[in-house]
Order: structure tokens, then C-alpha cells, then sequence
């Protein structure tokens, strides 16, 4: 991958470290982003065009960006969490507009978060709310940790770890109940 | 990390491995979409950023450019022809009765401090008037302060007149000053203003006449009525037919017109002494007067007192606007978050019950 849109030096700070060129930022962190908003969305078509609208918001704003302060992930995810609220604004303005829930018809005939993962866990990450997806794609799928993923949630590194810890118990209750 | 995450406690570590192993893939035209979004690398200025760069030094400059161009104009004229300047209220008219002429902070040579052509000649002449003047005058030191003092006496004494009262006081930092209530002939008030003004640098004078002649004809014409009058009381009570009541009525006539007539020489009489003297009111002092410019500047350091003014000027209208706008940037600050907290609720809202 050649070096494109690293960030000149006479903008950085002396002594801060250099933000990584935005191409590696794109090859490292797409994959996360995008698993990321599907688990938050629960649409996979509306998770491509998040994570697109992520980048490209991300790439203006690249030169902000500042190493010292999170990790391009953490940083990713702030951007693609405010997205995805935007999305789900327009979601609720929609559906109360045509008082039909065509995504959910279309969530329960394919498979959304995954193709390997069991039907019952599939069922069960449906049956959860965005706000617990979300906790269990950054915790889980994308690995940060627990100050990290508080920052992207806005919320404290406790009530994160209660979140993640109550997600995961509905997800286990859930998958429980679909075997039973 | 608290001890009770539950990635880290291990409980859910068969469900954390599939979750895992099942992790969404981004699709290869999503990959394609997002590096198209990446040009070549260009400098780019935030909108912000070009705002601030680019307004700011575009506002200090203007208001530093400002600030020379008012130094450079203020700095075009002299000093002494601003400061000089004196004005003449009101006109000497038939009918005209108070004449001021003011003379303000000439920072001119005690030996050239005239100030006889700053009072026409004829104010004072053929008419009777009253007079006023007030001279202030800067001298070098205290004991400069002292021989002007002494001299000023001996200046209206010369001239016919005295001094009413004199009040000298000095300081240890060596400042004093001298105010001196004095009484000249009318007719001499210009030549003690010129000779008084000649003790130091004339920092203000004033002086204003009042017009006495119209009050001092009503006041005669008044007196020859209240004589007439008076003539025939006393001719009508030498009649010997009038009754007693009628001689008692005129009788105390006679004693009102006789007392008027006595109270109306009297007001004549001062109005002739108030014409024959004039007030001078002297005050000499050894501090430096704020409007005198004692040793003249070069044009450039006039231009740079200017320009620093100007700027002073600028930056208390700046002051100004922002104790004036801060209580609309403190609402604003609250109403932004308001909104913001609000925002933040209909997130987790939105969130939890998708």
C-alpha cells in the first residue's frame, strides 16, 4: 500500500507521533468499522453506506485527528456512531411516515450480522436492542477496551460494563430459549 | 479495568469466541468505495481555520492601519495653532449685554503671552460696563511661584487697584500654586490681564463684561418718575381743602415714593461702583497644565501618540462590545448545551427502543 495523506509535519505538534497515512487507516479499520455498524444498524446495506459516509467524513477531517488523544479505531467508531444516530433519526422519521417495517420484514429472512454464525445467535442479535449491538460489536468483534469503548458511547466505563455485561446475558437467554 | 468486565471474567467466553469467529467482513466494493475517496494529498483549510487565519490578521491590520492614518492627519497641524484657538461668545450689540472672550492653553514665551488682542478695545469704551477676568498662569518653581505672587500685588497697585485676597500653597514634591482675588479700574483690566499674563505661560484667561449702561438708564429714568411723583404729593398736600383721610392717604404716599427713591439712588450707586472695578481672578501654579505641550514634538512622535491613542480607543470598544455581548455569549453557551444534552437523551432514546 503506498503512502498517501499522512499528515505533513509542519501541521503536527513537535514531539507528537505521526498519524499513520489514511490508507493504511482504510485497510486496517474498514473491516472493523463495518462489523461495527452492522451490528449497530442490523442492516447490512445501511452498514456499507455508513461506513462509506465514515471514511470519507473521517478523510476531511484526518488532519485533526490527533494520535495522542485515541486510536484511529476509537476515533473511527466516534464518527461512525454519530452516523449511524443520524441514520436511525431518519430510520424513526421514515417509519413513522409510512408506518411500515420493511427492514424488519427483510432482517428475518436473510442472514444480517454474519453467514457464519449460527441461526440461533443470528436470531438472538436480533433480538436485541442497537444500543446492546453496539457495546457487544466494539467490546467483542472490534476488541477495544473498556475506557475506549465508553469514549465512542459516551457514556462511563462502568455503565459500558454493565451494558456489555447485561447484552451478553440476553444473548445467552435468547440462544437458550431458541434451542429449547 | 474493573474486575468485574465480563470479556475479562471469562463467562461468556464460548459466546465472545463465536461472536468472533463470525465477525462481518467488509464487502470488496465497499474496499473500492472508500479508497476511491482518498486524492492525491493537497493542502486543505478547514473553513474555520481560513476564518481565523485569514479575518484576524485582516481586523488587527485594519485597526492598526486606522489607527496610523488618524495619527498621521492628527499630526498635520501644529500644536500651538490647535491649542491657540479662542472663541468670542455673544456680540457687542446695542442691546447686547454680556461679552465673554476666552483664551485657552497658549503655551507660548512669557515674554510674548499678550493677551491685549484677545479683548476688542471697545468693550470698554464710552459705555459703562462690568468686567471679569480670569488668567491662569504655569510658572517654573515655587520660587518662581513666590516672585509672580508679589509681582501680581505690585501689578494692580500700579494700576489703581488691590488685591482682595491671596492664597499660596506648596507642596513637598515641590508643586504650589497661588490664587489671588484682585480689583482693578475697569478701564485698566486690560493692561493688569497683559501685564499679569506676562508672570508665566498663560495656560487660560477669560474674560467677560457685562453691559451696564441700559440698567443704569432705567435706574435714572426711574429716579426723575419717583422725583416728579414725589413734587406733587408735596404740592397737593399744601391744598387746604382736602380732608384729613385724604392728606393721611397721601402722606403715606409721599413716604413710599421718598423711600423708593432712596432705595433706587442707592442700586445706582452700586451699579456705578460695580462699573468702576473689575474682578481679576489670578491663579498661578507650578504644575504641568494636561494641554500644554511644553517642549514641541517632532511630527513622527505626534503620529505615534496619535496612532497609540486611536489604538487605546479601539481597544475599549472592543472591551466595550464584549461586557456588552457576554451575557448573549453565556445564553448561548447554555442553549447550546441544552441542545446538545438533549441530543444526547433522544440518542440513548432512539438507541434502546430501535
Amino acid at each position: 500500500m503506498k503512502l498517501v495523506n499522512a499528515m505533513p509535519a509542519s501541521l503536527r505538534a513537535p514531539g507528537a507521533p505521526a498519524a499513520p497515512p489514511f490508507a493504511d487507516v482504510v485497510a486496517e479499520h474498514l473491516d472493523a468499522v463495518y462489523g461495527y455498524l452492522v451490528y449497530l444498524t442490523g442492516d447490512r446495506a445501511a452498514a456499507e453506506d455508513l461506513a462509506a459516509e465514515t471514511f470519507e467524513k473521517a478523510f476531511r477531517t484526518w488532519r485533526r485527528f490527533d494520535p495522542r488523544r485515541s486510536a484511529p479505531r476509537t476515533w473511527l467508531c466516534r464518527i461512525a456512531h454519530a452516523a449511524a444516530v443520524d441514520w436511525f433519526r431518519a430510520e424513526a422519521r421514515r417509519q413513522r411516515r409510512e408506518e411500515t417495517y420493511v427492514r424488519d420484514a427483510a432482517m428475518l429472512e436473510e442472514s444480517v450480522f454474519a453467514e457464519g454464525l449460527s441461526p440461533e445467535l443470528e436470531r438472538a442479535l436480533r433480538r436485541l436492542t442497537p444500543a446492546e449491538r453496539e457495546v457487544v460489536a466494539l467490546r467483542v468483534l472490534l476488541e477495544l477496551d473498556g475506557p475506549s469503548a465508553a469514549r465512542v458511547l459516551g457514556i462511563s466505563r462502568t455503565a459500558c460494563s454493565t451494558r456489555l455485561s447485561r447484552a451478553l446475558k440476553r444473548l445467552e437467554e435468547e440462544m437458550t430459549h431458541a434451542r429449547d | 479495568m474493573p474486575a468485574t468486565d465480563p470479556i475479562d471474567s471469562g463467562e461468556f467466553s464460548a459466546l465472545v469466541d463465536e461472536l468472533r469467529a463470525g465477525a462481518p467482513a467488509a464487502p470488496e466494493r465497499l474496499r473500492q468505495r472508500v479508497l476511491e475517496l482518498v486524492p492525491a494529498p493537497r493542502r486543505r483549510w478547514s473553513r474555520r481555520r481560513r476564518l481565523v487565519l485569514v479575518v484576524v490578521p485582516a481586523a488587527a491590520a485594519l485597526a492598526v492601519g486606522a489607527a496610523l492614518v488618524h495619527g498621521f492627519v492628527s499630526s498635520g497641524s501644529r500644536p500651538q495653532a490647535v491649542a491657540a484657538k479662542g472663541h468670542t461668545v455673544g456680540t457687542l450689540g446695542p442691546r447686547a449685554t454680556t461679552t465673554t472672550v476666552e483664551k485657552r492653553a497658549v503655551p507660548l514665551k512669557p515674554a510674548t503671552a499678550t493677551t491685549s488682542d484677545a479683548v476688542p478695545g471697545a468693550l470698554l469704551s464710552d459705555r459703562l460696563v462690568h468686567a471679569d477676568a480670569s488668567l491662569s498662569v504655569r510658572v517654573a518653581d515655587r520660587a518662581a511661584l513666590t516672585r509672580a505672587t508679589t509681582q501680581a500685588t505690585r501689578i494692580v497697585t500700579a494700576l489703581g487697584g488691590y488685591a482682595a485676597s491671596v492664597q499660596y500653597e506648596t507642596s513637598h514634591q515641590g508643586y504650589g500654586s497661588a490664587s489671588l482675588a484682585l480689583r482693578v479700574p475697569v478701564g485698566r483690566v486690560h493692561a493688569a490681564v497683559a501685564r499679569l499674563g506676562r508672570l508665566g505661560t498663560v495656560l487660560e484667561q477669560r474674560i467677560s463684561t457685562q453691559d451696564l449702561q441700559q440698567q443704569l438708564a432705567r435706574q435714572s429714568n426711574r429716579i426723575g418718575t419717583l422725583r416728579r411723583t414725589i413734587s406733587a404729593y408735596e404740592q397737593a398736600l399744601q391744598n387746604p381743602s382736602l380732608s384729613d383721610s385724604q392728606r393721611v392717604i397721601l402722606k403715606v404716599k409721599l413716604a413710599n415714593a421718598r423711600k423708593a427713591l432712596a432705595q433706587m439712588r442707592h442700586a445706582r450707586s452700586g451699579t456705578v461702583s460695580s462699573a468702576a472695578t473689575a474682578n481679576v481672578s489670578l491663579t498661578l501654579t507650578t504644575k504641568q497644565h494636561a494641554a500644554v505641550t511644553p517642549v514641541p514634538r517632532g511630527r513622527f512622535d505626534r503620529m505615534l501618540g496619535s496612532a497609540a491613542g486611536f489604538l487605546g480607543l479601539e481597544g475599549m470598544i472592543v472591551l466595550y462590545a464584549l461586557v456588552v455581548l457576554s451575557p448573549v455569549l453565556v445564553l448561548g453557551g447554555l442553549g447550546w448545551a441544552l441542545v446538545r444534552e438533549r441530543r444526547r437523551r433522544d440518542e440513548k432514546r432512539l438507541l434502546a427502543s430501535a
